[in-house]
This record gives C-alpha cells, sequence and structure tokens, in this order.
C-alpha cells in the first residue's frame, strides 16, 4: 500500500459505548474493517455494564455510513463522532 | 428444568412448532430434551447446510421465525452458509448449536471452534452462552431480535453443561415494543406531486415488513409505473397495470428504460443492490431519491437520498395510500409511456410452437406459470433457471417466490423447498433448479422421503455450470474455463434410488404433460428436463456496467435503441 495514499484519507475519532460482552470489541473492529476504514488508535475503559471505546480511524468512504452500521450492532448503545459531516434530512418515523 | 428444556420451552412460547437440524456431541442435551416433547417436531436433514436452508425457506414461506440446530465444530460451521444466506437476505432465523463445555472452551477441544468469532459478520447478533441463569432471558431476546426491525439471523451458542445445568429463575424478558406514532410525509407528498415522471422502486423489505396489503394499497392508490428488484417480484402482485417487472442484470428493458428515464425514484424496502442498480454513476440518473425503509443503514448507503423515510412500511405507506386517494398524481403521459416501453421491452419472448424442438428455459418456465396453481411456491436455485423463472413465471405474491437473492447460493432450492413445504403442508411447493445447483445438496432427497414430502422437483438440465458459461462467452473471450457437467449421473435413476419417481422430457410437447404429471401424483416427483447447453439469459449487462448499457439476443449493447 500507498503510504503517502494511505495518510491522505480523511481521519476521524468516534467515541462509541457498548454493552459489556465477550465479543463487543471483535465486533466493533471487524464491521470497522469490512466497511473500508483501518483504525490507527484505539483506547478502551471498562466500567460495569458497558465499554467506552475511542477510536481514531481513516477511511475514503463516508464517514456517517460507518456510524450508522456500528449503530446497528445490538450492543452499541451511542456512537459519537468528533468530526461531524453532512447527512441527508432523515425523518425518524 | 435444564438449560435445554428452557430452550424447548422458548420455543413453545414463541409458537416455534419446527425446526431444522441434526444431532451431535455437543448438543445431545438439547436431543435429550426434545425426546419428551411433543410440541416441537424436528425435521432431520442430511447436511448441517441443509438445516439452515430449510429454515430459511420455512421463514421466507411463512412469515415467521425459522430455527435450525446443529453441534459444536463441524456441525456449526456447515451451517454457516445457510445463515450467511439469511443474513444477506434478512431473513428472521435463531441458530443454536452446542459448544464444548465451558471448562473446555479455548483448549482445542474435540469439535471446539470459535464459532462466535467466525460467524460475527453473517448475523445481526450472536451469543455465547457463559451464565446457566442468563440463557432464559438471551433466549427470549434473541427470538425477539430476529424477528425485529430489519430482521436477521441471531446465533446462540451454548456450552453441553450449560445444557445440562438445572436453572431456577425462568424470568424471560418482555422485550419493548416501540410505540406507534404517525410520520410526516408532507414533504414527500410534495416531491411526489411535483415529479413529471415518478417510479416505483420496491424491493424484499415490503415483505420483511409484512406490508404486502399495504404495499399494494400503496400501489393501486398511487397508480405510479413501479419496477421490482430480484427479492421484491410478487409485489404488487400479478398482472398489475402499471408493473414493469424486474429491473438490472436480468431486468427487463422497460424496467431499466424507465429508471433512466424517470425524475423521482420512490424506494420503497430496497437496499440499492449492485446486482439491481448496475453502475451507480448512471443509475437513475436524472432522478431525485426518497428513500423509504426499517433499517437507517440502508440509507444513503450508496445512493444519497434527497429524503429519507425510517420505520415501518404498515405505518408509512398507508400515509401516502390516504393522501393519494384524496388527490391522485396527474401522470397519465408517463403511465402511457412505461405501458408502451412494457409491451415492446418487457419479458414477452414467444413461446416455441414447435412440438419437436428443444425445450428451451424461458419456453418451459412460462408454462409452468400457466398450469401451476394460483398459490404455488417456487424455491429456485441459483443461476440461469433463477433468472428465467424471475424474469417469466407470475407471481402474485412474493411468499411465493423463494430464491436466494444476496448470496446467491447454488443448493439453496432444494432444502429450502423443504422448509416452505413444511410451512405449506397441503400447498404445491415446487423447486426449479439446475443441474449444478441440484447436486449441491441432492442429499436432501433423502429428506423429501423421510417425510413423505409432496415436494415436486424440476431440474433444468444444460449439463453445464449455464450462468458462468454465459458470462465466459460474452465477457471472458467464449474462452470456457471448468464448467462442463456432462458427467452428471442419471438424474432419473438417482430420484428413483431414493423412492422418488421422476420423469425425463426433451421437446416442447412434452412441456405440458410432464409438468401435469408431477403435478398430479400424490407425492413427490422429479421431472428432469434436458435444455440446450448454448442457452443464455437475455437481456444482460456485464457486471459492473451500466443498466443502460444491456445486451440482447443479438449482442446489441444499447438499451435506447431497441426500446422506443
Amino acid at each position: 500500500m500507498n503510504p503517502q495514499a494511505q495518510t491522505a484519507l480523511p481521519s476521524y475519532t468516534l467515541n462509541c459505548r457498548m454493552n459489556q460482552e465477550a465479543a463487543a470489541l471483535e465486533r466493533l473492529c471487524q464491521v470497522v474493517r469490512v466497511r473500508g476504514f483501518q483504525i490507527s488508535r484505539m483506547s478502551m475503559e471498562s466500567a460495569d455494564d458497558h465499554l467506552d471505546i475511542a477510536l481514531t480511524l481513516s477511511g475514503s468512504r463516508p464517514i456517517a455510513m460507518l456510524r450508522s452500521q456500528l449503530e446497528k450492532l445490538h450492543t452499541v448503545v451511542d456512537v459519537a463522532l468528533q468530526e461531524q459531516g453532512a447527512s441527508v434530512r432523515s425523518v425518524s418515523v | 428444568m435444564n438449560g435445554a428444556q428452557h430452550i424447548l420451552e422458548a420455543f413453545h412460547r414463541h409458537n416455534i412448532n419446527t425446526v431444522f437440524g441434526y444431532p451431535g456431541g455437543c448438543i445431545m442435551p438439547l436431543y435429550d430434551a426434545l425426546v419428551d416433547d411433543v410440541g416441537v417436531e424436528h425435521v432431520l436433514c442430511r447436511h448441517e447446510q441443509a438445516c439452515a436452508l430449510a429454515a430459511d425457506g420455512f421463514a421466507r414461506a411463512s412469515g415467521e421465525i425459522g430455527v435450525c440446530i446443529a453441534t459444536s465444530g463441524p456441525g456449526a460451521t456447515n451451517l454457516i452458509t445457510g445463515v450467511a444466506n439469511a443474513y444477506m437476505d434478512s431473513i428472521p432465523m435463531l441458530v443454536i448449536t452446542g459448544q464444548v463445555p465451558s471448562g473446555l472452551i479455548g483448549t482445542d477441544a474435540f469439535q471446539e471452534t470459535d464459532i462466535l468469532g467466525m460467524t460475527l459478520g453473517i448475523v445481526k447478533h450472536s451469543y455465547l452462552v457463559d451464565d446457566a441463569e442468563a440463557l432464559p432471558g438471551i433466549m427470549e431476546e434473541a427470538i425477539t431480535l430476529a424477528q425485529s426491525g430489519r430482521p436477521g439471523p441471531v446465533w446462540i451458542d451454548i456450552p453441553k453443561d450449560i445444557q445440562l445445568t438445572e436453572i431456577e429463575a425462568p424470568a424471560a424478558t418482555t422485550c419493548a415494543q416501540p410505540d406507534p406514532h404517525y410520520p410526516d410525509i408532507s414533504e414527500a407528498l410534495a416531491m411526489l406531486y411535483s415529479a413529471k415522471r415518478p417510479l416505483l422502486y420496491s424491493g424484499g423489505g415490503v415483505s420483511l415488513a409484512r406490508a404486502e396489503d399495504s404495499f399494494r394499497a400503496f400501489a393501486n392508490a398511487s397508480a405510479l409505473p413501479g419496477v421490482v428488484t430480484l427479492k421484491g417480484i410478487g409485489n404488487p402482485g400479478k398482472n398489475h397495470p402499471h408493473s414493469l417487472g424486474m429491473l438490472g442484470m436480468h431486468g427487463s428493458r422497460a424496467a431499466n428504460k424507465a429508471v433512466d428515464e424517470c425524475d423521482l425514484l420512490f424506494v420503497v424496502g430496497a437496499r440499492l443492490d449492485d446486482r439491481a442498480t448496475g453502475k451507480l454513476d448512471g443509475f437513475a440518473p436524472n432522478a431525485r431519491m426518497i428513500h423509504i425503509d426499517a433499517d437507517a443503514a440502508e440509507i444513503n448507503k450508496l445512493r444519497p437520498a434527497d429524503l429519507a423515510l425510517r420505520g415501518d412500511l404498515n405505518r408509512i405507506l398507508p400515509a401516502f395510500t390516504e393522501a393519494l386517494k384524496a388527490k391522485p398524481l396527474a401522470i397519465a403521459d408517463w403511465q402511457k409511456q412505461c405501458r408502451t416501453w412494457h409491451t415492446t421491452g418487457g419479458f414477452q419472448a414467444a413461446d416455441n410452437e414447435e412440438a419437436l424442438a428443444p425445450i428451451t428455459g424461458p419456453a418451459f418456465i412460462r408454462q409452468l406459470s400457466r398450469i401451476a396453481p394460483d398459490d404455488t411456491v417456487i424455491a429456485c436455485d441459483v443461476g440461469q433457471h433463477q433468472m428465467w423463472v424471475a424474469q417469466h413465471y407470475e407471481f402474485d405474491h412474493p411468499r411465493h417466490h423463494l430464491t436466494s437473492g444476496g448470496l446467491g447460493t447454488m443448493g439453496f432450492g432444494l432444502p429450502a423447498a423443504i422448509g416452505a413445504q413444511f410451512a405449506n403442508r397441503r400447498g404445491t411447493v415446487i423447486n426449479v433448479t439446475g443441474d449444478g445447483s441440484f447436486m449441491m445438496n441432492a442429499q436432501e432427497l433423502a429428506t423429501i422421503r423421510r417425510y413423505n414430502l409432496p415436494l415436486k422437483l424440476i431440474i433444468l438440465d444444460n449439463q453445464c455450470l449455464g450462468m458462468v458459461r454465459q458470462q465466459q462467452e460474452l465477457f471472458y473471450n467464449n474462452r470456457e474455463s471448468h464448467i462442463n457437467l456432462d458427467d452428471n449421473p442419471d438424474f432419473v435413476a438417482m430420484a428413483r434410488a431414493f423412492d422418488i419417481p421422476a420423469l425425463h422430457i426433451e421437446r416442447t410437447d412434452q412441456i405440458r404433460r410432464g409438468i401435469e404429471t408431477i403435478l398430479a401424483y400424490d407425492g413427490p416427483m422429479l421431472l428432469h428436463v434436458a435444455i440446450s447447453r448454448e442457452e443464455n439469459v437475455w437481456p444482460i449487462v456485464k457486471p459492473g456496467a451500466s443498466n443502460r448499457d444491456m445486451i440482447d439476443e443479438n449482442r446489441r449493447t444499447t438499451t435506447k435503441e431497441y426500446v422506443a
């Protein structure tokens, strides 16, 4: 892979809160990889019933797409994007 | 009650009375509990992949959750293709596997695999039960989750010791239902009323939401010209005056033309899959888009929506229906144009009238469509025959058309038909398959015989992997590579070896008698249909190309040239 091309990709920071479960981190990381993003930094704190995970990642695809895929995970409680992009008007019904 | 008995208790609570499975070491406590249970019918398939695909077919045909069971290790890994198939098509499924005892997990024990880790990407959710007391709650949550929102497979991996543990507190979790409220559709309505050439684009999400009736009412009230995806076939019903049929790679010229020319796409329960859209840059280039779906992650995934409505189709569509009944759309010219395209560019292939002529796939499927009862369930496999069914069989309901849309799983059809037959015990169920697909789960002939299912099997046999051969011919300079199956077994003799009567036909004048014979037979029967090796599915769009660049049987490649 061309390192210059890699560094040129947009970078984002996502803060994810997940319920405690054995495969939580694997689930999260797999979605990130499959949806076309690379993790450059990750930290996790474990509390009684949840995990707080901070991801710094990069990728050429829209970050909103990754965010919505992560939010679909049953054990994900919240995903917060520090660098918010533009999004479609959406009416939840 | 022990853990295994709690699993069955959850089945009873949710009216799950048919499951498909295969026993083995680490799932034996559950099978032991089944001995004393009269409320759950366990269907023994002959391969775990078939268990998963039969559960899938059961779910598609019934609208209920499908359940499959297997042991650890190879039992679990054999399920994977079937579960991936359900995941790609959003089929509600509960997967139960045994796991090695808790203390042996991570020791490379006999028949141990990390099935939870292996399957993360093909499940809606999954559990490895590490606390027996949690099992009742997990069962309840899993069954609810598999069927809620956008459905999908949920996998529960249960160590053998947990199945044997006596559980004191069975308190099941009751999952909260969302509060019903009604959508604000005013902006979407304004877009509809201002459009000159609006087009309805619907997919499998309509059936997944059990919204067929709401959709049919909406299609009638709006009178929108409509195209369907492969999984949307059957909506809004047979002979709908504004239906243009399937779009996409093997869609009709009329459907792809309408998408190309429309100025508003009204997308309902569809994910804009690449087989349907072709190259996205050239897809509906002049259209704004309203996207209605249960899954927020589908909105903007592949094409930005100008307006998105996310939620239950059974609440959203009726709101449109009422508004459009009060004030219909004024799109008569566009409707007329689409009907003209449908007349000249639909799937009206002429039937071959020559009695002694070889049978063609389309001619056979069109006769089957005319002869089979209206409520017949057709379970396809994957390949050319699958596309001929999609193009030429007239379905009146999407649950009558079982097809592996997302994963394209060869071997799907036979076990899926078995599942559908258990969902419709007295109904007519036909597996339409090819010679390549049939051999991928042919062992399930034994399951048909064991349960004396009145299934009908039709093999369109071209003695090759026809769809691959077609693409090698068209896109790889006719360099055939490993598609030859002319050493197939004698399928008639093979069926008879399973005590299933069979019939062979090869001429056009034999089609009607062949179909009528198998349909009239009181029991399972196989019809072997010899077709030409050289036959192709037309039209076709080269993978990755725009739907504008359809190729027809004369190798012409520009839609605009031949759809006036």
